[in-house]
This record gives C-alpha cells, structure tokens and sequence, in this order.
C-alpha cells in the first residue's frame, strides 16, 4: 500500500469522494502487492504463585517462549498465500488438584517436577480476492509431545454493493488427539481424541467517514476428551457447546491523528461458564510511520457449574481448574509500531492481573488464579 | 486481444470510450453498461432537463420545501461541500446562476449592476442539506452540479467497466477522462493537452497511467473583449472572471471527481497562488500561464 504523505486538502477531498457510493466498489477486495516477511519472538510468562495459595510453598508457574515467522505472497493476479510457522517452548509447573486443611483456606498442589514440552505449528493459508470481496482457505497442524492437532478452516467476506457493509462467515472443525506424558503426574487417560467444530458471522458497517460498527455472533461445538489430562480427579462433560456475542465501535479523531476502538463481547456455554469482556484500545498515529497503542480489557467470568475446590466424589463432573472459576481480570498494556522503509519494528507488552473481587460474578474463589506478563519483538520486511 | 471505440454525444459535450478487451470479456455489454451509467447521471443531474433532480432542487428554492435526496446526492453534496471548504469558498455549486448575467455567446460583457444584482443568489453556505434533503432558501438560487457531475460520470463509467471484467480502457467525457488499466505494452494512455490558442493542436502530451484526469481552461466558452479574456469560470465572491489566472491546468489523481474540481479550484486562483495550491496539493499538473509558458510536474 502506498503509504499516506498527501497534503491535508488532498486527504479531504479524497476521502469525501471515497465516501460517494460508486468509489466503494473501487477499493474492490485486492491481494497483497508484493511478499512480506516477518518474524517474531514473544514471551508468555506467569507470575509465580504465592505460598499462602500453595502447599509446599511459592513456586514458579508457567512460561512459554515463542518463536514465529511469517510469509505472505501475492500468487496471481488475485490469489495470495501465508505460511505460519510457530515454534513454542512449555516450561513449569502448573496446579495439580486443590485441597483443604481443615479451618484453612483452600491451597493448590502444583504439579511439581517442571513439564518441558515444545510444540511446532505450520499453518498454511490461500485467500482468493474477487471483486466484492475475498475468502481464505487454511490447513493447520500443531504437534507437541503429548498433543497433536489438524484443522480446516474456511471463511469469507463479501462488501455490499455502496461498498459501506461486509459480511463476514468463517467455519473450522479440528480434529485433535491427546497422549498424555506420563511420568510427573498420574493422567487421567492414556489416550483420547476431541474434535471442535465451530461457526461465525459478522457484519462490519462504515456509518460515517470517521466511524465503524461491527457485530458478529459465533457458536462452538466441542466433543470428545474435554478433561483437562493432568488435572487430579478432572471430570468434564464430553460435550460443550459455546455461543458468542459482540460488537465494536471505531471512530476516528482526525485533529489527534488517532483511534479509539472499543469492543464488548459476551460468551455463554451449557457447562454454565458466562463471561463479559471490555476492549478499549488508543491507536495514536505520530507522523505516517509510528502507531503507539495503550489498551486495557476487563474481564469476568461465572463458574463453570461443576467447579469446586473440594472434591465430591459422588458428583458425576468436577473440576477445580482456576479457569473454570468465578473472577474478574484486567490486562493492559501497549503496543508500538515503527516503519523504516521496507522494514517496520513491532513492540508489545502486556500485563494481565486477576482477583475475585473485580468480577461481576460470585463464586467459590479459586486458589490458582492466575496473573502473568506477555511481551513480544517482531520484525518485518516487504519485498517492494 | 480486441481494441474498441465507441463515440456518442452525452453531457453537453463528445464522449468516447476506448476499450482493449480479453476474450471472455463481452465489450458490448461493458460498453452498454457505462453509457447508460453516463446517461443516467445526465438525466438525473443536468440543469437543462425539466424532469432533472437538479431541476426538482432549483424549482423548490424559496418554497419552504426541501427536496428528499438519496445517498449518491448527499454524496455529492458533501463532496462539494469539502472541496468549497478546502477551497475557502471558491468552489461553490450555486455559483452557477451567475451565468444570467454572463453570456459567453453573445460577446457582451455584463453591466456591473447585473452581477452585484445575483450575488445574494451564490453562496454555497446558504444552502441546507443533510443525508436525506436539500434545500436553497432564497427563491432563484440554483444547484449547478456542473463543476462536479462530469467528472462523477467518468469515475462511475469507468467503473462499470471494471465490474463487466474490462482491465483496460479510456473514458473521455470531453476532456474529463478515467482511466481502467494502462494500455497493452504502455505505461499509461497518452493524452494531448490542447493548445489554449490552435483549436485542434496539443500544447503538451502527457501519459496518463490509472486513475482520473481533468482540464479545465478557457479555450472553450470564454469571452474576448477588448484583448482580454474573460473564463467561463466564474469567481462566487466577486461574480467575474478571474482575468491573472492560469489560461489552462490539467490535473491526475485517483479520482476524476478530485482532479477536476482541483482544477476548478487553480483557475479560479490568482497565478502564483494557482501555481503554489497545485504544487502543495502534491498531483500530478501541468498548467498554462497568459504568456503560453507551461508550469506544473508533468512537464
């Protein structure tokens, strides 16, 4: 894309044409011009857990390390092709069951001994672009030790005839199979298979020549080994069935050269899970070449209706993983985009904390909530 | 590979439609397709058809009335209304009714009484309009959509042979031209800039690559008297020509709508700030000056 230099009365007159029906068709749907290159590194890292939370004491938790590299080329006229490649290395402990002292509050057991595991996903992805519109097809593989999963997706988009609308569908199904390792902790099977299938629409309206609303609606459906393998006791339905709602708004400012974007989403389950989550993101333009980005999500969440910290074994599901718990989250952070010719430089960081007490929803409070740092350098190159 | 021309008369002026097509590619129906789109601008927006919305517009100043528009119009509307801002105002649709005073036939220059006596009548800022109406609150005010619908009906026609599947063709709305493509084997469509002065000669030959083109000069319906020329372009403010200006400007952008009304804008202009607007403005011009000296970064 050509990047925007143009004089301010240039800019105006051109978007006040762009907004005239007949120029909506012209920014018909078009593959990448030329190959883009990127690669990335990012760090995923949980805070340690407390040892007022834990028997045994504070001790590390989760980290994974993650290396990606990207392509994008332009493969005809109107075909374009991505390869993903992700290469991701697990390390750490994470809970194992919770248990109570009698007169104490509930503490997790970690599972002890560190789990290493590395996990290598290629994704390939070919988009076609028609006039009013483009769809992808992508095949994914994803193999770690103990886990190994293959999925389809298609999705497409299609602008209305004023070019001011696009609807959006995607579906995916994935078929995944699950060999524990055995060794740090006794699992809850040798061997299981699950396979999640799932449906989206959208639908994206530009209001004004400053703003945009989008809403979309999703199901998910989830079948097979839904326990979690190296959770003590861990019993879950073998079905779940998931549906999502959300909307988001886009306006912006033109004298602070900058965005906001802000974006609700609710999901609701049959294993009684609810949540509510609230995006609010600044994209604040310096120049042409720079976007420094600071947002802020909250999040809440109702238990799951099998989750407990103690275990009842007469109850035909349990679990008592914090993610299945009642809480509230808040993660923020910001995120810095830097171009220099042909290369541009992506910073981010982002700081996710929870408590029980900023959800909406209460509940049992889980010991093992989590809070962890995310950060990540990208670098990327177009063949221009 | 097939070249086709087709020529017909439309919006007061020749148009010709030069297409190279692919098999597959039913030029016919493309061609069909885009003079329609042509004719429907012209029905729909000419001030000299009765049955015009533009008719309907000018009919109702004054009533009380406002006329219901659909978004193409308040696309239009708003448009104008960026390029009259942009311009401090010399860009303006009502400015039109200047013309009962200016007949650029008859070779008469008008009495100032009868200008200063249509001033009251221009004045874009007058107008009320929103999405859905628009209204000229003083009876005998008129909407000319003349310094826009050209241009608008080469970007529209252009673009319905882009939906037939055509990739390369050249629509010249007498001189408003929008470009699908490049020809074969060149690197844009070569269009001669006529001599302000030699009817029938070009000044300059420029290549025109995607994209929109305009001129906007007064070798056509400009008035000569005394030595000196009077534009059919006529300044909002004052109601007269401007007389230092360029002689001709021809502008490219991505749309023939930007192109022609910046060009509009530059001969309104007096020259160095005519010449300075365009070179900020960061298009691609080429303008004539009264001396014949050609300005401009298509040189």
């Amino acid at each position: 894309m050509a990047r925007d230099d143009r004089n301010p009365t240039l800019l105006a007159l051109t978007s006040s044409a762009l907004l005239l029906p007949v120029y909506q068709g012209a920014s018909a749907d078009a593959p990448p011009e030329f190959t883009e290159v990127g690669v990335r590194y990012s760090r995923y890292k949980e805070d340690d857990i407390l040892g007022r939370n834990a028997f045994g004491g504070g001790s590390e938790r989760y980290k994974i390390d993650v290396a990606q590299f990207r392509m994008l080329a332009p493969v005809a006229d109107d075909w374009s092709f991505a390869l993903d490649v992700a290469w991701e290395d697990m390390s750490g402990a994470s809970p194992w069951f919770v248990g109570q002292v009698a007169g104490q509050s509930p503490k997790v057991i970690m599972s002890g001994a560190s789990i290493e595991d590395t996990r290598t996903e290629v994704s390939g992805t070919t988009r076609y672009y028609y006039d009013r519109g483009n769809a992808g097809l992508s095949l994914t593989y994803s193999d770690e030790n103990d886990y190994e999963s293959k999925a389809i997706a298609l999705d497409g988009a299609l602008n209305s005839d004023d070019g001011m609308t696009t609807y959006s569908a995607a579906i995916s199904t994935a078929d995944d199979h699950i060999d524990p390792t055995q060794g740090s902790v006794p699992t809850n099977t040798l061997s299981a298979t699950k396979d999640v299938s799932s449906a989206w629409v959208g639908v994206t309206r530009i209001v004004s020549q400053r703003a945009l609303v989008r809403f979309g609606v999703s199901y998910t459906y989830r079948e097979g080994f839904l326990t979690d393998p190296y959770k003590y006791k861990d019993r879950r339905p073998d079905e779940r069935k998931e549906w999502t709602v959300g909307a988001g708004y886009r306006y912006f400012f033109e004298e602070q050269n900058a965005a906001v974007h802000i974006d609700y989403r609710y999901f609701n389950d049959d294993w009684d899970v609810q949540s509510h989550t609230v995006d609010v993101a600044w994209y604040q333009n310096f120049g042409q070449d720079t976007i420094v980005t600071p947002f802020i999500r909250y999040y809440t969440q109702h238990e799951a209706e099998f989750f407990s910290n103690l275990l009842d074994e007469q109850a035909r599901y349990f679990a008592d993983d914090y993610r299945l718990a009642a809480f509230g989250a808040f993660s923020y952070g910001v995120r810095l985009s830097h171009e220099l010719g042909n290369w541009s430089v992506n910073l981010d960081a982002e700081r996710y904390r929870t408590d029980e007490s900023w959800g909406v929803f209460s509940g049992e409070v889980s010991p093992g909530l989590v809070d962890f740092w995310r950060y990540g350098v990208g670098l990327n190159y177009v063949f221009r | 590979m097939q070249r086709i021309e087709h020529s017909f008369k439309a919006m007061g002026g020749p148009c010709r439609l030069r297409l190279e097509t692919n098999e597959g590619v039913d030029a016919t129906v493309a061609i069909a397709a885009a003079t329609e789109e042509i004719q429907r601008l012209e029905h729909k927006y000419s001030r000299y058809l009765d049955s015009s919305l533009t008719s309907k517009i000018n009919r109702a100043a004054g009533t009380g009335t406002p006329v219901s528009i659909d978004d193409e119009t308040a696309g239009l509307l708003n448009y104008a209304n960026t390029a009259w801002r942009e311009s401090d105002g010399l860009f303006d649709l009502t400015s039109g009714v200047l013309r009962r005073a200016w007949d650029f036939k008859s070779g008469r220059c008008p009495e100032q009484s009868e200008v200063v006596a249509l001033l009251p009548l221009v004045g874009w800022e007058l107008v009320q309009w929103d999405i859905n109406s628009v209204y000229l609150p003083r009876p005998r005010m008129e909407l000319d959509f003349g310094g826009c619908v050209k241009e608008y009906a080469a970007d529209s026609a252009a673009m319905q042979l882009r939906r037939h599947g055509v990739s390369s063709a050249l629509v010249d709305l007498s001189g408003d031209m929008a470009a699908v493509g490049t020809p074969a084997g060149l690197e844009g469509w070569p269009v001669g800039i006529r001599h302000p002065e030699k009817k029938d000669a070009a000044i300059a030959q420029v290549w025109f690559p995607e994209g929109g083109l305009a001129s906007s000069g007064d070798y056509e319906r400009c008035l000569e008297i005394d030595n000196q020329r009077y534009s059919h372009i006529l300044h909002p403010l004052t109601g007269w020509p401007t007389t230092q200006g360029l002689v001709a400007v021809t502008v490219m952008a991505q749309q023939c709508l930007v192109a022609g009304s910046s060009a509009t804008i530059a001969m309104l202009k007096p020259l160095d700030e005519a010449l300075q607007w365009l070179n900020e403005l960061g298009l691609p011009w080429l303008a004539i000056d009264g001396e014949l000296e050609c300005h401009g970064s298509l040189r």
